[in-house]
């Protein structure tokens, strides 16, 4: 079969779909109001991009350097979050995976796909930048060109990439899973951190490959000054201004040539996704044998008491909810055996930098799993007939998730009568789970839920 | 005795009526809904099971259109149900044991017992992920029959089943209805069920033939 064919049907079937999820609209109406918060308010809000201690005046090209730093550094996580929690993440493979149809073709043309909806969420950014800058630069500072060209040169290699190694994620039954979205969050703090450490170097086409999100040069080349010293968020001074030349760092030695190889990278990992692509499974997991077998696996079936009367209704059903809510957080016995060990671990560290971090890095995993398995569309639409209603459920999961983490930090507490880690150990767990299942709602996965933890936990663990 | 009305119960998805103008008592006793495919018969039992409000009508419990009450003794099985494949079977259930309120020590031994009617207990603590297509369908059916629902919509339990193991759950539908609930499901084993029903009724066209005269008697 023409690989052409193959590649233009998943194309245009992948972009179908995307055409009639609502996802995709309201990304492409949340994308132009979401550029006001990525540009720096007057009263000192909004994302600031410092470089030195000063801010950069405003004008075409930093205004859209500004939108496409943000994007390439801030936002990937949401455009990995998108494409893999939305329409597209559930494929036919039954049936894909035993025609003769070229992997690499498919994989080319569903990467087509998310590419271009990404694109197309950047030109909505692209036209909403254009309407800012209307109020944000004086006089005849506008220059349309300039602008868009900064923010596609920037943010366009970043997203096309993420759009890769979405595909990429997706070819071997690993990376499918809760370790893929672990391992794309730890692909995204190297991003940002190796153009850092290699910022003080010379300009050039190899130091700029270290630039994956590609805001070094545009921030420090241009600078009236020496400048390797820059910031790019909120929560910090800064004092004065400076002119700073954003055309010069994006025309700089090697620049643009590093930023379309990084396109060209990522046409390279579709590829080489193609050719690596491995089968779905049938999830049928092996019973393990031994001494592991009997410690992992649920072992025989209780004895069958014949003709057991009909359960009656619980005394107190609301406890028995918030009991089969964290019970089945804790499902399988490697969670048990981690918990412990964070529980004796905890007894021994300090808690806010050490144990608590780490039991909430354990739970991030079980919230988000029984969060999103439990908001499964398919699922609720049985659960939902039960008189707990769904709301009620998510309340009992919040409970029993604030349990957990106060339950493990029983021993932080203990030796010193330490009562004050047990409202953090609780907090910290009751807004991780609320956020679990507000999202796992969202999204009736646990795609979300998973990578948004996984940023906030990076967060409190380095605070 | 529960009693379960539909009054003047319409649907309609966009502009596409499924159901149209569906008056109904069921009392207990089994009510077999038999008809082509599309023509509603799992949108009715979506409807009696609070599944989907119609656009039309009411639906009454026991006299009144709250589905608060109607919910507290309703054991539903659809068709299709995106299973954990990550729990085992038994965790599922409880899960849904809890959502229904009930005493869980009770629920697992009540779960116990009706897999082990219907051919599943040797596998309840097996993960979901490792089912077959029938055993699914009987793990959707089991988790249906738990705590003592007055009410049970069961949408083609017996699909996807050996012969042997449906005539088992069959079995335990028909002591349910006889037990005095009133359960209403779709079957492609109608035939095989019918002498047991109290009403076989025909949905065609949205909407529901007058029932094959079925003797009350015959419910024994």
């Amino acid at each position: 079969m023409n690989a052409a064919v193959i590649s233009a049907s998943s194309l245009t079937t992948s972009l179908l779909r995307y055409g009639r999820s609502r996802a995709l609209w309201l990304m492409l109406l949340v994308a132009p109001l979401g550029a006001r918060y990525m540009l720096p308010f007057e009263d000192g809000g909004g994302v600031r991009i410092a470089v030195g201690d000063a801010l950069p005046v405003m004008t075409s090209p930093f205004l859209g350097v500004s939108l496409g730093i943000i994007v390439s550094t801030l936002v990937l996580p949401i455009a990995w979050l998108f494409l893999r929690s939305n329409t597209t993440r559930r494929q036919p493979w039954q049936v894909e995976e035993v025609t003769i149809g070229s992997r690499v073709a498919i994989a080319l043309g569903r990467f087509g796909a998310d590419a271009l909806v990404l694109l197309g969420v950047l030109a909505a950014l692209n036209v909403a930048g254009l309407y800012l800058a209307t109020f944000m630069l004086r006089g005849d500072a506008l220059n349309i060109a300039e602008l868009s060209f900064a923010m596609w040169v920037v943010a366009g290699p970043a997203v096309i990439g993420v759009a890769a190694l979405r595909i990429l994620f997706d070819a071997r039954p690993l990376l499918r899973s809760g370790f893929g979205d672990f391992g794309y969050f730890c692909t995204w703090m190297g991003s940002l951190i190796a153009p850092i450490v290699t910022s003080k170097s010379a300009p050039s086409f190899a130091s700029n490959m270290h630039d994956f999100a590609g805001f070094v040069r545009p921030l420090t080349y241009g600078a009236p000054g020496p400048a390797d010293d820059f910031s790019i968020g909120g929560g910090f001074l800064a004092t004065g201004t400076i002119n700073l030349d954003v055309m010069a760092g994006l025309m700089s030695p090697g620049y643009l040539e590093s930023r379309l190889a990084w396109i060209g990278v990522a046409l390279a990992l579709v590829v080489v996704a193609g050719l690596i692509y491995a089968p779905h499974k049938a999830k049928k997991k092996a019973v393990l044998a031994g001494r592991l077998g009997a410690l992992l696996n649920a072992g025989p079936p209780p004895r069958v008491v014949v003709n057991a009367p009909a359960a009656k209704r619980a005394m107190a059903d609301a406890i028995g909810l918030v009991v089969s809510e964290f019970r089945l957080i804790s499902s399988g016995r490697v969670f048990l055996i981690l918990a412990a060990a964070v529980a004796v671990m905890s007894a021994f560290t300090d808690f806010r930098h050490a144990a608590s971090p780490a039991a909430l890095l354990l739970l991030l995993f079980a919230l988000s799993a029984h969060a999103g398995r439990s908001e499964a569309r398919g699922l609720v639409a049985l659960t939902k007939v039960a008189p707990f209603a769904p709301m009620m459920r998510r309340v009992a999961f919040v409970i029993a998730g604030a349990l957990w983490t106060t339950l493990l930090a029983l021993p932080a507490a203990a030796p010193a009568v330490a009562l004050d880690v047990l409202p953090l150990a609780a907090a910290s767990g009751a807004i991780a789970a609320t956020v679990a299942i507000v999202l796992s709602t969202l999204t009736g996965s646990s795609f979300a839920a998973r990578l948004v933890l996984l940023v906030l936990w990076y967060g409190y663990a380095s605070m | 005795m529960a009693s379960l009305e539909l009054k003047g119960v319409g649907k309609a998805y966009g502009r596409k009526r499924v159901l149209q103008d569906i008056s109904l008592t069921f009392e207990p006793g089994l009510t077999l809904l038999v008809g082509p495919s599309g023509a509603g018969k799992s949108t009715l039992l979506r409807l009696i099971a609070t599944a989907e409000r119609p656009n039309k009508g009411s639906i009454l419990w026991n006299g009144s259109g709250g589905r608060g009450a109607l919910r507290k003794t309703l054991g539903y099985a659809p068709q299709a149900v995106d299973l954990p494949e990550d729990l085992t079977a038994r965790e599922f259930a409880m899960h849904i044991a809890a959502l229904k309120g009930l005493n869980l020590g009770q629920a697992d031994k009540q779960f116990g017992a009706i897999t082990d009617a219907i051919g599943l207990h040797a596998d309840i603590n097996n993960r979901i992920a490792s089912f077959s297509g029938g055993m699914r369908r009987r793990l959707i059916f089991a988790q249906a029959m738990l705590g003592e629902p007055q009410l049970l919509a069961l949408d083609e339990p017996t699909a996807e089943l050996d012969g042997e193991t449906a005539r088992k759950l069959g079995a335990l539908i028909v002591g349910r209805a006889k037990a005095g609930a009133i359960v209403v499901m779709t079957t492609h084993l109608a035939d095989e069920l019918a002498p047991s029903a109290r009403a076989v009724l025909r949905v065609e066209n949205g909407q529901v033939a007058p029932p094959v005269a079925r003797a009350p008697e015959s419910v024994t």
